[in-house]
Order: C-alpha cells, then sequence, then structure tokens
C-alpha cells in the first residue's frame, strides 16, 4: 500500500497534572537547538484555545509533532508529510521511532520534571490519507499484517488487540493497538531502534 | 497509484478543471527553471497560494537568527523557499457554505494543512502550513465541491463579501446575496481585472445603518436601495468607490446614489478597466484605488469611468443574472417553528441573548457559532456540517467577524442546536460583543506581523470571558479589533478599541507594543474610523481595556454611546488615562514584557519579511506571454508522447497568445479569433516593424503568418516539431518587443482601440 501520510499518537498518562501551553516553551527549546534527528523543526503553533484541538503543534518539514487533544486526551501525535522509503513495515517503524524519540525528549525534560509519563498500553495510528487509506474494512485488512508485525516485536509477546477506531466513513483510517502492558518509551524505543 | 486528478475528474467545473491543470504545470515549468521566479509568486498568488513566516529560510529563535536549512534551494517567489510552509486561502463568495463543502475544507485541514481551518475577515477561510506541491490537488478537491482559490491573494478582485444576514435582516432593503454572487462570478477572471497594481475589495450590505458588509471601508461598495420611477419600484445600489483601511485609512466616497441594478455589472467593469489603466503600478503603498480616486477627485474620477462605461462592448452577463434575482430564495431545511415552551439546557438563555438573531421570517433564527480567534478543527467543522445538515440546510454563512451562522434554523429547534453545538466546544455565548475578539493572523504565520495579535486577542478574550456576565451592558456590546502591524488586516481603525502592533526599543532591547486607536464605528457600515492614542507595551494592553472600559461605565452620560464619549472626553483626556500605562519596565525588573503573548521567545523584529499581500505587480502582458510558453511548453509534452495534431495546435495557440499579449497593449477589447488577432498583430507590430528590432522578430512573425494561413493537411513529427520550435522562437521575440515598449514606456492602453476590427477579415 502506497501511503506515506501516517501518524502515531502516544496518550500522556495523568494528564491532569499538566496544562497543555507547557509545552510552548520546550517545543521552542527544541527548535533552538534543532533536537530532533532527521527533522527540520520550524516554528510552535498555539491552538490551546480550540476544543479538542491540535493543542501545541510543533512544525516540521518532514512532520508535525503535537501536543495533542483530540477526544480530548492529551498525547503527542507525529504526523508525517515528507515520503519515506521503504515498504509499509518500514514506514511505520520509521514514524513510530520519531514519535518515541519525541515521548523520550519530553520525559526527560527539566521543565516537566516528574509530571510527565507516556502510557504504551493504548497507541493510535492514523492514516492522514483518504484516497489511499479509506476509512474502511478493507483499509484494515491490508495492513493489518504490516502492523500486526511491528507489535508483535515491539510489544515483545506481549498479547494486543488492533481495531478500527471509528467506522464513520468522514473519518480518517485509524486503528487502535490496546495491549495490558505498558512498558516505558524508552523501552519501545530501544527494541524499535 | 491511484490520484485525486483522477478520482474527480468529471466531477469538477471543467473551466476550474482546465484552470488548476494549467497551475500544475506552471508548478512543474517553475520547478524546471522555464518560469520567472516573479511571475510564478503573482501566478500561484492569484491562486490563494500564500507565503508564510519564515519562509524565506531565517527564523529568530529566541537566541539568534537560524538559518532553516531545506533540502532544496528552488524558490517560489522572491526570497521564497520551495519546501517553507505557505498558506492557502480559499475564496467563500459573500460567506456561503454547504455542509458538503465544509466536509470538503475539513479533510484538506487534516490531510495537507495542521488540522485547523482558519476564518478571516473577509469571510475566506485560510490553510496554514501547506506545502505548494500539495495545492494542485487541494484545489481540485476544492473545485469537485464548487470552491475556487482563483484570485484570493494578488494584486486582483478578492473575496466578494456580504453581510451574512443578508435575505433575512430584519432590516435590509432587499436580499443582495444574488447580486454579490452575480459580481463573483462575472469579475473572476475578468480580463480587464488583470492588470491592477494592487487588490481590490467589494462588499455589498443590504442597508445604511448597520455594519453589515462594512462598505464604507472598501475599494467598492454597494448598499441595497430603492427607488420608485413611473410609478414603479426599482432596485438599485447606493455606490462607493476609494474607501480602504491599511496603514492610511480612506472613507469611501459616494460615486452614484442609485445605481441601477442592470448598471452593477457594467460599472463594476468599468471601475476596473479604469484602475487597471490609471492606478499606480510602481509604488505599491499607493496603489489601492483610494489613492487613485483621492488624486483624481471623486467627480473626475466618476467622469472616467462613465466615458469608460460608454466605450465598453456590451455582455450579456451584465443583465442575464436579473431574472433569476426575483426567484433567488433559500431553502430551509426544518418548518418554522416558535420556541415558546420548549425545555432550555444549562447557558442556552445567555447563548441565546448574544448569538441568536430572530429573521425578519417567523419562526426562524439566525445561529451564531463563535470561534475563538476565527479557528476551528477539521474535527469541528465536520460536526458543524451535520449540525449544519440537521438544523440549517445549505445555509451557512462565514462572517467579517470571524464567526459562521447557521440561517433558517426553526426557533423550535434551538435548544436541540445549543446541546449539540456544546458537544462539539462551538457553544460559547458572546458573539458580536466584547469577547469576541477579532485578530489578523500576526506574528503566527504573517511575513508583515509585528507583535502578537493572536495571543493579546486570545489573553483579552480569557481575561474578559471570565467576567463576562458581569460587565456592564454598554461594555457587552464594545469590538475590539487587532491587527499585527499598521496594515489593518484586523480592522482595527473600526472598532471601539483598536490596537495595532509595533515595536519599542528599551534598553537595547525590543519589546512588543500597540498603538492604541480608540472610537471607530462598526455600525453605519464602518461609519468612522478610530483616533491614534500612543502606544503602550504589549503586556499591558490588557489593563488598557480595563482602564477604558472602567472609565466608559463610570461617565457615560445616558445613552451615549463610546464613540460619543471618546469624542465629548478627547483625546488630551484619553491620553492621560493610558499615560502611566507607556512605559515598560526594564530588563532586569520584568524579562517578561520583552517577550509577546504566548511566545516565550525574546522578542525580535527580526523575522519581518516582505509581504505578498499586494505581489508583484506583473503586467497582463506579462501574464499573457508567461501562458504561451506554457503551451509551448504542453505542446514539447504531447510532441514527445507522439500526439502530433495536439503538439502543433498548442504551438499554433501559443503564437496567438503572444500575439494576443502584445496587441493588447494597444487594444485592450480585442477578441481571440484568430483572424482577428493575426491581422491586429500584422497591423500594430509586424507593420509598424515594433517587433522587427530585435531577435529577427519580424522574419519570427512570419511562422505566425505562415501557420495561421496554412494549417498542416498531415501532421507528422518533423512538422509539429518545427511548429514548436518556431513557436518557441516567436515567443522570444514577443518577449523582446515587449521588453522594448516598456524601456520606451508605450505600454498604456488607449481608451479606444485605434484600429477597427473589422480589417481582420482582410488576412494578408
Amino acid at each position: 500500500m502506497d501511503v506515506h501520510r501516517l501518524g502515531i499518537k502516544v496518550f500522556i498518562a495523568e494528564p491532569v497534572r499538566l496544562q497543555v501551553t507547557d509545552f510552548i516553551p520546550i517545543f521552542h527549546t527544541w527548535i533552538q537547538k534543532q533536537i530532533v534527528q532527521d527533522h527540520l523543526l520550524v516554528d510552535v503553533h498555539n491552538y490551546s484555545h480550540i476544543h479538542h484541538g491540535p493543542g501545541i503543534l510543533l512544525v516540521a518539514h518532514q512532520g508535525n509533532f503535537s501536543i495533542d487533544m483530540g477526544d480530548g486526551r492529551m498525547g503527542l501525535l507525529y504526523n508525517r508529510k515528507q515520503p519515506d522509503s521503504g515498504t509499509i513495515h518500514d514506514r511505520f517503524v520509521t514514524i513510530l521511532k520519531f514519535v518515541l524519540r519525541g515521548c523520550c525528549l519530553l520525559e526527560a525534560d527539566p521543565g516537566l520534571a516528574r509530571r510527565l509519563r507516556f502510557r504504551t498500553d493504548e497507541l493510535l495510528i492514523i492514516a492522514n490519507d483518504r484516497l489511499n487509506t479509506p476509512n474502511e474494512d478493507a483499509t484494515f485488512l491490508e495492513l493489518q499484517p504490516a502492523l500486526s508485525a511491528l507489535f508483535q516485536r515491539i510489544l515483545d509477546g506481549t498479547e494486543f488487540t488492533l481495531s478500527r477506531y471509528s467506522k464513520d466513513p468522514k473519518e480518517r483510517f485509524a486503528v487502535r493497538v490496546q495491549t495490558n502492558q505498558s512498558p516505558e518509551v524508552k523501552t519501545l524505543l530501544a527494541r524499535v531502534s | 497509484m491511484p490520484t485525486w486528478k483522477e478520482k474527480l475528474a468529471g466531477k469538477m467545473d471543467s473551466q476550474l478543471e482546465e484552470e488548476i491543470d494549467v497551475f500544475e504545470t506552471q508548478i512543474a515549468l517553475r520547478r524546471s527553471g522555464k518560469l520567472d521566479e516573479k511571475i510564478f509568486a503573482e501566478t500561484r498568488l492569484r491562486r490563494g497560494v500564500y507565503g508564510q513566516r519564515y519562509d524565506n529560510g531565517h527564523r529568530h529563535d529566541g537566541i539568534r537568527t537560524q538559518e532553516l536549512q531545506y533540502l532544496s534551494e528552488m524558490t517560489k517567489g522572491p526570497d521564497t523557499l520551495w519546501d517553507a510552509p505557505g498558506m492557502q486561502r480559499i475564496k467563500i463568495p459573500f460567506g456561503g457554505l454547504t455542509p458538503d463543502q465544509m466536509d470538503a475544507l475539513a479533510e484538506l485541514a487534516e490531510e495537507y494543512s495542521d488540522g485547523v481551518l482558519h476564518v478571516t475577515t473577509r469571510q475566506d477561510f485560510q490553510l496554514h502550513y501547506v506545502h505548494i506541491d500539495d495545492t494542485p490537488t487541494l484545489m481540485r478537491r476544492l473545485a469537485a465541491v464548487g470552491i475556487t482559490t482563483r484570485e484570493a491573494c494578488g494584486n486582483s478582485i478578492r473575496n466578494v463579501t456580504a453581510c451574512p444576514l443578508a435575505g433575512v435582516c430584519r432590516d435590509e432593503v432587499f436580499d443582495v446575496t444574488p447580486y454579490a454572487k452575480a459580481s463573483s462570478k462575472f469579475l473572476l477572471g475578468h480580463p480587464d481585472a488583470q492588470g491592477f497594481g494592487r487588490k481590490f475589495k467589494i462588499a455589498f450590505s443590504g442597508c445604511r445603518e448597520r455594519a453589515c458588509g462594512l462598505v464604507n471601508m472598501h475599494d467598492m461598495g454597494c448598499i441595497a436601495v430603492k427607488r420608485v420611477e413611473n410609478g414603479e419600484e426599482k432596485r438599485g445600489f447606493e455606490l462607493y468607490v476609494g474607501g480602504g483601511l491599511g496603514a492610511v485609512p480612506h472613507q469611501a466616497k459616494l460615486f452614484d446614489s442609485f445605481l441601477p441594478e442592470e448598471e452593477l455589472l457594467p460599472i463594476s467593469q468599468a471601475i476596473a478597466r479604469v484602475f487597471a489603466r490609471l492606478g499606480e503600478k510602481k509604488n505599491r503603498a499607493a496603489a489601492r484605488i483610494k489613492f487613485l480616486v483621492t488624486k483624481l477627485g471623486i467627480d473626475e474620477f466618476r467622469r472616467i469611468v462613465l466615458e469608460e462605461r460608454k466605450t465598453m462592448p456590451v455582455d450579456p452577463r451584465w443583465t442575464g443574472y436579473l431574472a433569476a434575482v426575483e426567484k433567488y430564495k433559500e431553502k430551509p431545511s426544518r418548518e418554522a417553528s416558535p420556541l415558546n415552551g420548549r425545555q432550555r439546557p444549562e447557558g442556552f438563555d445567555e447563548w441565546y441573548r448574544t448569538n441568536v438573531y430572530c429573521q425578519r421570517q417567523a419562526g426562524y433564527a439566525v445561529a451564531a457559532i463563535t470561534l475563538p480567534l476565527g479557528d476551528l478543527s477539521a474535527w469541528q467543522t465536520r460536526g458543524l456540517a451535520d449540525v449544519a445538515r440537521r438544523f440549517s440546510g445549505d445555509n451557512v454563512r462565514t462572517t467579517v467577524e470571524q464567526n459562521i451562522v447557521l440561517r433558517w434554523v426553526s426557533e423550535a429547534d434551538l435548544p436541540d442546536l445549543y446541546r449539540e453545538l456544546k458537544r462539539i466546544g462551538l457553544g460559547d455565548a458572546g458573539a458580536g460583543t466584547i469577547v469576541d475578539v477579532t485578530a489578523c493572523p500576526g506574528t503566527d504565520t504573517c511575513k508583515l506581523g509585528i507583535a502578537s495579535s493572536r495571543g493579546l486577542a486570545a489573553e483579552i478574550r480569557t481575561r474578559l470571558a471570565g467576567k463576562f456576565f458581569n460587565l456592564d451592558e454598554a461594555v457587552k456590546n464594545l469590538h475590539i479589533k487587532i491587527s499585527g502591524c499598521f496594515n489593518s488586516c484586523g480592522q482595527h481603525h473600526v472598532a471601539d478599541l483598536g490596537f495595532y502592533g509595533t515595536s519599542r526599543t528599551i534598553g537595547n532591547r525590543k519589546v512588543p507594543h500597540f498603538q492604541i486607536v480608540l472610537g471607530g464605528k462598526w455600525q453605519d457600515n464602518a461609519g468612522a474610523y478610530g483616533l491614534a492614542m500612543g502606544t503602550v507595551p504589549s503586556k499591558r494592553i490588557p489593563e488598557v481595556v480595563e482602564r477604558i472600559t472602567d472609565r466608559f461605565v463610570r461617565e457615560r452620560q445616558g445613552t451615549e454611546t463610546f464613540q460619543e464619549f471618546v469624542k465629548r472626553i478627547g483625546k488630551q483626556e484619553l491620553t492621560t488615562i493610558l499615560t502611566p500605562l507607556m512605559q515598560g519596565p526594564a530588563y532586569e525588573q520584568d524579562p517578561s514584557f520583552y517577550s509577546d503573548w504566548g511566545d516565550p521567545r525574546e522578542f525580535s523584529i527580526g523575522d519581518l519579511g516582505v509581504g505578498e499581500c499586494a505581489g508583484e505587480v506583473v503586467s497582463v502582458a506579462q501574464f499573457d506571454l508567461a501562458a504561451a510558453e506554457r503551451m509551448v511548453f504542453e505542446g514539447q509534452l504531447r510532441l514527445d508522447e507522439g500526439d502530433y495534431a495536439q503538439a502543433d495546435a498548442l504551438a499554433y495557440r501559443a503564437m496567438l497568445q503572444a500575439a494576443i499579449s502584445l496587441v493588447k497593449t494597444q487594444f485592450q477589447d480585442v477578441t481571440d479569433a484568430p483572424d482577428t488577432v493575426v491581422n491586429e498583430f500584422r497591423t500594430r507590430f509586424y507593420d509598424t516593424q515594433l517587433l522587427g528590432d530585435r531577435y529577427a522578430g519580424s522574419r519570427f512573425a512570419q511562422y505566425l503568418f505562415k501557420r495561421h494561413l496554412s494549417p498542416p493537411h498531415e501532421h507528422t513529427r518533423d512538422q509539429a516539431h518545427r511548429t514548436v520550435e518556431e513557436a518557441q522562437l516567436f515567443i522570444e521575440s514577443a518577449y523582446a518587443c515587449y521588453d522594448l515598449l516598456t524601456e520606451r514606456g508605450g505600454m498604456a492602453a488607449p481608451l479606444r482601440p485605434p484600429v477597427h476590427t473589422e480589417k481582420a477579415a482582410g488576412i494578408r
């Protein structure tokens, strides 16, 4: 399947300890240091005034990071914009790497010390391309093998489920990955790297 | 891999489809270095593809200016990098939208932008952080739902705006919607509106007294009026020209107290022709029509326009739409029913007081959706489209206050509507009140922004929202409008409390400031502009709002308006109120003053770029010549594909197009009939040897004459190849001729064609 605009969201555990605007200075610092590998970081945009919106957006040429508030659930979302090489499996691996690296950076940020922890018992995978990945069962069947292979590897044999996030044909195709364990993001990153 | 072009083939208006294909070819030409960056910049602007802050590849990160190292050094305009994110403006004539269009907009926001739709102060939508390579696809998906981005930016006729209550207003003289629609359609891409030195904005209002379409601040404004002639009631417009905000605001001048409806389009066209011919081209700062009207005086301007009107060839479209005007009717989705007795959810009454307007059609209401900073997410847009389908039908409009209204809502449905809006986070009260602060994009995304208009607007909104229901009624209905610079995109001149961004230096550091403009008049179609009062550090503006409004409440006399209050107490006294706030603290005392709202970077004006608002001034001839080049390019592609007939046809069309580009510099109304074009070209440029003195132009002109008189009997590769080559040489000579004429300063098109087109039959 020739889809490149893929995204992954990792949810934040206990988000009540955080304001979404807490991330504005952090993302500015990321730009100052150009800290995200393989990304040209461009700008920060504050959408905290939008109900269940994109929250705080870190715009990069290759893909955007955001502290996304979709469905009222705070998490780090990475949305790939530029095409990647390799198979669909390779592309999932790449974006998972980028989002997990982002999570690790945030967890280590002194400005959020001990207030931020990501949970990994649930991930959201979004295909941001209605032409190539319409929100229907056929798309799910086509992507399921690549996703299963990926999560069997990085969840280290832990059981997991893949399910369609919404069946509304107007929504983008999205898959929820659920498991009953929540290893640290750095553990997952080590497995995916 | 499937493409949207394939998927949507046949589902778009054929003209829009062709235009987008052309734009895609122009992108390819620019990519291959065959289209000049300046021409490409104006070309993309006329497709609504706009630059965005930092697209010159530099950004101050709070410590230093970073070079943003994109992989490609290619540019999409002067000092504008190809890969840098840009803005796509989407025209919504008179703000009219359908739920299906909203669904499409939501999809585009998600897939090509940042998931957010932004409503502008001129009823457009804007998407930010869009890559130029995605724009043709984005345009196709819009075209499939009947939306064009054409002439959303650039030196063109921008979105035609209208009162969002048109047709349902209790005070209007008549519904201006069909006229706004007809004007928008007629003037879109009109050849007479392509040679402006600056943009041109048109607005319609149904009455004089209310804010409606803000006619007085537009290049051309039309207010509905009626009069009785020979016992018959006739529709017409009070026509205004030469209004505008910007750094130097001008109130529009009355052009005609009663312009009959049948004269609306021809006079608009005549005004466009006069503006294109006489308007300033070199000095962008003085190129809006307001400067031309001021320079000539309204009486002389009117005389020239009316003279021009007499010379114009009759166009059946001038009046063709009028038969449908009387029948124009919107269809509600539900039966009218009163609100009485319905159970009202919590918060409903407050929302109803500020966000609901009872239509003149009994039992129906307009519900305003308050959009903070004009923003709504893709998810909210889809949700709102569903709400509209259920309660309002195809009767959705954007507003110049950066909101959306649902019209024709049955009053009995209002409680359910409110519940649904709350569910998607769009149930805020306060539409059109002091908390509903308008702001341009400012430093968030605009290349010209000096201070953060959106950051300040968000701060003021948050502070006022918390105490809104306790505010004095006189204060609740004031308007706050904020621009990030003096260019007035936030319309600060017509607000009760207006602010525009500026910068001051304190102890060698830059501090964001706002100039305070008080007493502008939103009502009476932007009836008066406010007075500049002085400059205050950005971080003290919320306090300015508090002090001024407190004073107004305390000292207001009777039913005195804010404008009357400002006038009565005078600038000196107002300055006294503001003076204690004008100084900022030293950096060591309070460094927060040295960064802007919502942006922790130390403030800098180093990110200011060159605005694209006006675009580059590219003449009609340059555009036409670029179009000729594109046709030759397409001819070459067909040649490579082995389609020799099409290659030959395109090469021939390219030569005609190049010839037209030169002829139009002397004879604006030349038709595109090949015989006419060739004859006019021969008479004006070949016989006069204007084409002959550079690049062997007169020899190359023979290529056009030969191909015109002797089309090929059979299409072979050799023949097609030769015609393509000859077309390229002919276009080169046309460019050389154009350059020569420009150097000589002989480019102005005269009022009347000096050569009669009847001669066209006599091809030599």
